[in-house]
């Protein structure tokens, strides 16, 4: 249905899309999933020449997008676009916006598009709304009329991008679930979106992009249940990262505590795994601070908003032993206080770096 | 307006007019009108270099002046005053004449078959006692109706004749909705005399010679008197007519005179004022059927008003397309144009595509003005335009465009319809402004409803109900268009013709 072959787009100097390659089947529903500027909706614009591409093959349905002589426009009719900001047409009444192209692109009569549009409209569950203007309308309604709008041309090939982004909370549900239905009918869809759970249910694939590419692709399973890569793991977990480096055992105790205190409320972490999380890194650097052979220390505080996992990491020079194996009368208290902070441990150690991985127990 | 207005609430000199004036040398420091540009005009300021001189554009305008103490003397020809005190019996003359000067036609510089021919005719009818027939008739016996004048053959060919169309008897006027006078006579006379049909068009004194120059005008027919300076930039004929300069005043400040009685004096004011309405009705509208000039006017101005905005709008279409193009060559170039139009008085581009641009070619005024009218208005509406285009979210183009309508199709379903809707309040006013500025095409000879309330004023002497008049007038003109404006965009606008849901379920 749709080949994309080294697909890239570039703004200037500045390189959005590089060297996308994907094969897309008639009927398959692609959840397009990835951080903010990671060029999702440029990749969706440059699909129907919204955006032209800086290079690259497109092929819909066997037809070369990018050729000279392609009509676009008459592609465009069976690949339609649903849009963020609704777009629908200010100065037409519902009824009217769902009629205007079927009567001027698909020679259709009034009377049969407006049949049409009114059976969309009881679809959609709007039928009270025919001639309402958009202006009158809530935001999932006027995103529910807008795909309206592009059925009412039968696409075989829908774009969404970021359906319910520019959405109150209350409203995302009404426009998912008119998306959720039109997945069971057969359509081919592309969707860009931040719905994580919407994403997991209602796609066949998933392909996570990042930096311009498709870091990684897979079933909703694969890439929800088991994701293969480090960056798809870190956004699927929507995990936050502090990364703070320790020179030497003289190092600014209270300033970190400063840092940490900062990350833990930017990220809304609750007040008890903060506190745990502070006596944790004064514990635990207390037996780093006994061996100048531990330092310089890389120390990352990892959150995950999804689950509310805490995980300290800690990275020294090789050779160096694990810490928490260290015998001695003061540290013994700090240990215990470190063991019952804990939910789990994991000492690695490799050539050229040992890692002390902590898990916080979850108050 | 407002500065003579001021002028005369500074200079109120009531005391020096209790025993009224004796001789021209007591107005040396007092206020004095004259014709602009004519020879009178440079006495005045050569003369009475400590007077204030006001200079007029019609005679009838500084014959109200005088009549309404805006001056206290003007300036003027003796032929003309005879007539004018016929009529207005409550001015007189002051003091003896000031000078002399010769009548005679003007032609352009080197036309020396037209104008020796004129000499021809001059010469013959002085001979025949035709020219001592006029001029009795003319000037003397207060008769002003035209002689039948006999065709000897058929005329071929036309001759264009510049004038001041409201000059007053007993040269130039209007009268009965006809063009008679002294001028007129001999002109049309001397039609017959070269085989060739008359054309009059109308000019402001202070256009003619430029029209002549110009060549829109084969000669000048006016009451223009023979100067040097004139005689640089056009040759003159043989002299038809001598004439005085005299200063005129109201009677009532003119020593030895005796005023009129005031005729309106009994009555309360409602009926006065009533009365007196009545009679400028009857004298401004109904007497001579004047109130033809008017229509005729009024039409002038609708048509050129309507025409211009028809032009305006599609010429302002393309040059907003081309200040909004890609093309950098094409957009600096509709930043001027707009900035051009939109900086110049609509006046000066009036006037230099009629005597400039137009200078050599035969094209009928009202073609003009609807041109310059409309290239003003472009500018204004090619701006309308963009910021009503640019007022419009991409999204919406977007939207067209994935849809799958070409850019075209999106620009006329999609932007038109709303552009149109936004854009027509703005539009609304500037076609209003419009309507008012076309009260200025007198200067291009053409007689719109200004120039025929000036053609009435000319003969009537009132300042206050011909301008009235006008003025009702232009309002019920903007009134009716935006009435009709309002209707489109009840017609075009959606909302309005909202349906409702229907029964069907």
């Amino acid at each position: 249905m749709i080949t994309v072959e080294h697909l890239s787009k570039s703004f200037g100097d500045f390189s959005v899309l590089r060297d996308i390659s994907v094969d897309i089947k008639q009927g398959e529903v692609i959840s397009i999933i990835g951080p903010s500027g990671s060029g999702k909706s440029t990749f969706l614009r440059c699909i129907n020449l919204l955006d032209r591409p800086s290079g690259g093959k497109i092929r819909i349905k066997g037809i070369d997008m990018l050729d000279r002589h392609t009509d676009v426009a008459k592609v465009r009719q069976k690949m339609n676009m649903v849009f963020q900001s609704f777009n629908l047409f200010a100065h037409l009444s519902v009824i009217d916006n769902l009629t205007l192209a079927p009567m001027k692109l698909l020679g259709k009569s009034r009377q049969e598009a407006e049949r049409k549009a009114h059976e969309l409209l009881r679809l959609i569950g709007l039928g009270e709304k025919y001639y309402c203007f958009p202006d009158e309308l809530s935001g999932g309604q006027k995103q529910r009329v807008a795909i309206a709008r592009c059925l009412a041309m039968e696409p075989e090939i829908i774009l969404f991008d970021e359906p319910t982004s520019a959405l109150d909370p209350t409203m995302v549900s009404e426009v998912l679930s008119v998306i959720r239905r039109l997945a069971k009918e057969g359509l081919t869809m592309l969707i860009v979106t931040h719905e994580m759970d919407f994403a997991r249910d209602v796609s066949t694939r998933v392909f996570y992009l990042d930096e311009g590419a498709i870091y990684e692709q897979g079933t909703p399973g694969e890439i929800f249940g088991n994701p293969g890569r480090e960056k798809t793991k870190a956004f699927i977990r929507r995990q936050q990262s502090l990364y703070q480096r320790l020179f030497s055992a003289d190092f600014d105790l209270y300033s970190l505590n400063a840092e940490v205190e900062s990350f833990c409320s930017r990220h809304l972490v609750p007040l008890k795994s903060r506190h745990g999380l502070t006596l944790l890194i004064e514990e635990v650097l207390q037996l780093y601070g006994t061996s100048s052979s531990f330092f310089p220390i890389d120390i990352t505080v990892n959150y995950s908003e999804k689950t509310g996992q805490l995980e300290l990491l800690l990275e020294s020079p090789p050779g160096s032993a694990n810490p928490l194996e260290l015998q001695g009368e003061d540290s013994a208290l700090g240990l215990a206080i470190i063991r019952n902070l804990l939910l789990d441990r994991e000492f690695t150690h490799s050539d050229n770096r040992n890692i002390l991985k902590l898990y916080l127990k979850n108050p | 307006m407002i500065l003579m207005t001021l002028a005369a609430c500074d200079n109120g000199g009531e005391g020096s007019r209790k025993q009224g004036y004796a001789a021209v040398e007591e107005l040396k420091s007092e206020r004095i009108g004259v014709l602009l540009g004519s020879t009178h005009d440079r006495y005045a300021a050569s003369h009475f270099p400590q007077a204030q001189i006001f200079q007029y554009k019609s005679p009838s305008d500084m014959v109200v002046a005088v009549k309404s103490g805006k001056v206290d003397a003007a300036i003027y020809s003796s032929a003309e005053l005879e007539e004018l005190m016929r009529q207005q019996q409550d001015i007189g003359i002051i003091g003896k004449s000031l000078y002399s000067t010769m009548l005679a036609m003007a032609f352009h510089k080197g036309d020396d078959e037209l104008r020796t021919s004129f000499n021809r005719f001059l010469a013959s009818i002085k001979q025949n006692g035709v020219y001592d027939d006029m001029s009795t008739r003319w000037t003397k016996t207060g008769n002003h109706e035209m002689p039948v004048i006999p065709e000897s053959k058929p005329a071929t060919g036309t001759l264009v004749v510049g004038m001041v169309h409201d000059m007053g008897f007993p040269f130039i006027t209007v009268q009965n909705n006809r063009l008679v006078g002294f001028n007129v006579e001999m002109l049309d006379r001397f039609g017959v005399f070269v085989g060739r049909k008359i054309e009059y068009v109308s000019l402001d004194f202070g256009s003619l010679i430029a029209a002549l120059e110009s060549r829109k005008i084969d000669m000048i027919g006016s009451v223009i008197s023979i100067t040097p300076e004139r005689a640089k930039s056009v040759d003159f004929s043989d002299p038809y007519y001598e004439e005085q300069a005299k200063v005129f005043a109201l009677k009532k400040n003119i020593a030895g005179a005796i005023p009129e009685t005031d005729k309106k004096s009994d009555g309360n004011i409602l009926t006065r004022f009533l009365s007196g309405t009545a009679e400028s009705f009857q004298s401004n509208i109904i007497q001579e059927n004047r109130w033809r000039l008017i229509v005729r006017g009024l039409w002038v101005t609708v048509v050129i008003s309507f025409l211009s905005t028809l032009f305006g709008t599609v010429l302002g279409g393309a040059v907003c397309f081309l200040r909004m193009s890609n093309n950098v060559f094409f957009r600096s170039f509709a930043r001027a144009y707009i900035s051009v139009m939109r900086g110049t008085p609509v006046l000066v581009v009036l006037m230099l595509i009629f005597y400039v641009v137009f200078a050599s070619v035969n094209i009928d005024p009202v073609v003009v003005a609807v041109f310059a009218f409309g290239m003003n208005f472009a500018a204004y509406a090619a701006e309308i335009y963009r910021a009503g285009i640019e007022g419009i979210d991409r999204g919406q183009r977007e939207a067209g465009i994935a849809m799958g309508f070409s850019r075209t199709e999106t620009f006329r379903h999609i932007i038109i319809p709303q552009t149109v809707m936004r854009i027509l309040p703005v539009y609304k006013g500037e076609f209003i402004s419009l309507v008012k500025m076309t009260s200025i095409v007198g200067y291009i000879a053409v007689q719109d409803l200004t120039k025929a309330s000036d053609i009435i004023r000319s003969r009537t002497f009132d300042a206050f109900f011909p301008i009235i008049m006008v003025a009702v007038l232009y309002y019920f003109i903007s009134w009716t268009l935006l009435l009709f404006i309002g209707y489109l965009e009840k017609t075009i606008n959606p909302r309005f013709k909202r349906r409702t849901v229907p029964q069907q379920a």
